[in-house]
C-alpha cells in the first residue's frame, strides 16, 4: 500500500496523495488514467527489467447488460509496485486501471470475511492470500463458485445469511445466572469453543460444498452448521435439544457426505467437517 | 468538507465514462470458456423463500429420516464388514449367514441408492422426478430381494458364487 501511494504521489503530485484533496480536483479519473496510461508505455519500454510483471485474469460480469456473457478480463500489475496479497492487486487495479471492477473488501486482515473469492481454483479470502511470487503464470480469480452473482466479484449471499438466522444463532436460556451475575462456564466448557467462535461467516467452506452446490435450498452448509454446533456445545445455551431437532430431517444436516472440502479451503483454518461430524454423534443415539 | 467533495465526485461521472471505456477496450480479454453445454437441468432463477430478512424455513423435526436413519445405515454398513469376511475366514457355508449378508446388502445398496436420490432429485424442484426415482428404487429393491431369494433357496447361494469365480 505504502508502494502504491508513493507512485501515485509521484506520478500526480503531494496533492494526489490526500484523497479529499484528489477528489475536489477538477479531473482526476483523467490524470489517474494519464498517469496509468504513462506507467504502462514505460512498463514495456524503459523499465522492463526491473518491473515484475502479474497478470490477473478477472470474471466480469455487469448486470446492466445481463445479455452479455460473462468474461474473464485481464489486468497486468507490476508487483513491485504492489502490496503482497491478492486484495492490494484488486484496489491498485480499481484504483489505478479500472474503477468498474466491482468487489467487497474491509478490514484487509481476514476477519471481516468480505473479500471472499475463488483464487486460482480455491476459496479463499483475497486479503489473506499472498500473490505467490516464484511463478509467471497468470492468477485467476472467479466469485465465489455456485453463488449467483450479483456482479463481477460480488456474490449473492441472500440464502446463506437466511440461513444462519434460522439457526438462532444467539444464546437462549431460560433460568437465571444462580449470583444473578454473568453465566459462568468452566475452563474446559469454554475450550470446546475454541476452533469454533473463529469463523466469520465468509461462504467459502459452503461454497467449496459439492452437496450445498446441489442443495443449498435446504441443506444449511458447512459454515452454518459448524455455527450451529457453535451453540449447541456451548454448556451456558439451554435450548440444545430444540437446536439438534431443528436438524434432524433428511435435507439440513445429513447431505453432508464427509467430503471435507470445507476443511480443506477454510482461510482461517477452522474445521467444519468436524463439527458437522461430532453433531452427527452427538445425534446418533 | 465531505459535501463538497460529493459534488465534485458526482461531477466526475459524467468525464470518467468516457475514460473508461478507452481503458477497458485497451485491456486484453479473454474468452470465458464454459465446458459444453447440455442445458439438462439448467439452474433455475434464484428463489428466495419470503423476504430476505426471514430465517429459511426449518424442516419439521423426523428423525426416521434424519438421525435413526443414518445411524440405521452406519449399523448396516459396519455389519458387513464381519459378515463379507466371516464365510471366507471360517471356510465354511452356512445358508443362514448367507441369507444375512444378502440381506444387508440390499438394504445396504437401497438405503445408499436413496440417499444419491435425495441428493440429486431434489424435492423442492422436481418433485414428480422423486416420486418416480423413489419407487423406482422400491422396485428394483424387491426384484432383487426376490432374485437373491431364488438364487439363494435354488441355486448355490452368494458365497459360494464368488468363491467358485474367485477359483475359476
Amino acid at each position: 500500500m505504502a508502494a502504491l501511494r508513493s507512485t501515485a504521489s509521484a506520478l500526480l503530485g503531494a496533492a494526489a496523495a490526500r484523497p479529499s484533496l484528489r477528489m475536489a480536483a477538477a479531473a482526476p479519473a483523467a490524470f489517474r488514467g494519464m498517469a496509468q496510461l504513462a506507467d504502462a508505455a514505460q512498463q514495456n519500454n524503459t523499465a522492463s527489467e526491473n518491473a515484475n510483471l502479474k497478470t490477473f485474469q478477472i470474471y466480469r460480469w455487469n448486470p446492466d447488460q445481463p445479455s452479455e456473457k460473462p468474461k474473464m478480463q485481464s489486468y497486468t500489475l507490476d508487483l513491485n509496485k504492489t502490496g503482497p496479497m491478492v486484495l492490494d492487486a484488486l484496489i491498485r487495479i480499481k484504483n489505478e486501471i479500472d474503477p468498474t471492477l466491482t468487489f467487497r473488501r474491509s478490514c484487509r486482515e481476514g476477519i471481516c470475511g468480505s473479500c471472499a473469492m475463488n483464487i486460482n481454483g480455491t476459496n479463499t479470502l483475497a486479503c489473506l492470500c499472498r500473490i505467490p511470487n516464484e511463478d509467471k503464470a497468470d492468477m485467476k480469480i472467479y466469485p465465489l463458485p455456485h453463488t449467483y452473482v450479483v456482479k463481477d466479484l460480488v456474490p449473492d449471499l441472500t440464502q446463506f445469511y437466511k440461513q444462519y438466522k434460522s439457526i438462532k444463532p444467539y444464546l437462549q436460556r431460560d433460568t437465571p445466572a444462580p449470583d444473578g451475575r454473568e453465566y459462568r462456564q468452566s475452563k474446559a466448557d469454554r475450550k470446546k469453543l475454541d476452533g469454533l467462535y473463529e469463523c466469520i461467516l465468509c461462504a467459502c467452506c459452503s461454497t467449496s460444498c459439492p452437496s450445498y452446490w446441489w442443495n443449498s435450498e435446504e441443506y444449511l452448509g458447512p459454515a452454518i452448521l459448524l455455527q450451529s454446533y457453535r451453540w449447541i456445545v456451548d454448556s451456558r445455551d439451554e435450548k440444545t435439544l430444540q437446536r439438534q431437532d431443528a436438524l434432524n430431517n433428511s435435507m439440513s444436516l445429513y447431505r453432508c457426505h464427509t467430503i471435507l472440502n470445507c476443511t480443506r479451503t477454510c482461510p482461517k483454518g477452522l474445521n467444519p467437517g468436524q463439527a458437522i461430524q461430532s453433531i452427527k454423534k452427538q445425534m446418533a443415539f | 468538507m465531505a459535501s463538497v467533495a460529493r459534488s465534485s465526485l458526482l461531477r466526475q461521472v459524467a468525464t470518467k465514462s468516457a475514460f473508461q471505456k478507452s481503458v477497458i477496450v485497451n485491456a486484453p480479454r479473454a474468452a470465458f470458456h464454459t465446458t459444453v453445454k447440455r442445458d439438462l437441468l439448467p439452474p433455475p432463477p434464484q428463489r428466495v423463500v419470503g423476504t430476505v430478512n426471514d430465517a429459511a424455513p426449518i424442516p419439521p423435526t423426523s428423525p426416521s429420516h434424519g438421525s435413526y436413519h443414518w445411524t440405521f445405515d452406519r449399523l448396516v454398513a459396519a455389519s458387513l464388514i464381519p459378515l463379507t469376511v466371516a464365510p471366507f475366514a471360517a471356510g465354511s457355508l452356512n445358508p443362514t449367514m448367507d441369507a444375512v449378508l444378502c440381506a444387508t446388502l440390499l438394504i445396504h445398496s437401497h438405503t445408499g441408492f436413496q440417499n444419491i436420490i435425495i441428493d440429486y432429485v431434489p424435492q423442492y424442484r422436481t418433485p414428480r422426478a422423486r416420486k418416480a426415482a423413489i419407487w423406482g428404487l422400491n422396485a428394483a429393491t424387491v426384484v432383487v430381494g426376490l432374485a437373491l431369494y431364488e438364487y439363494e433357496t435354488s441355486d448355490v447361494g452368494l458365497t459360494e458364487t464368488i468363491k467358485r469365480l474367485w477359483k475359476a
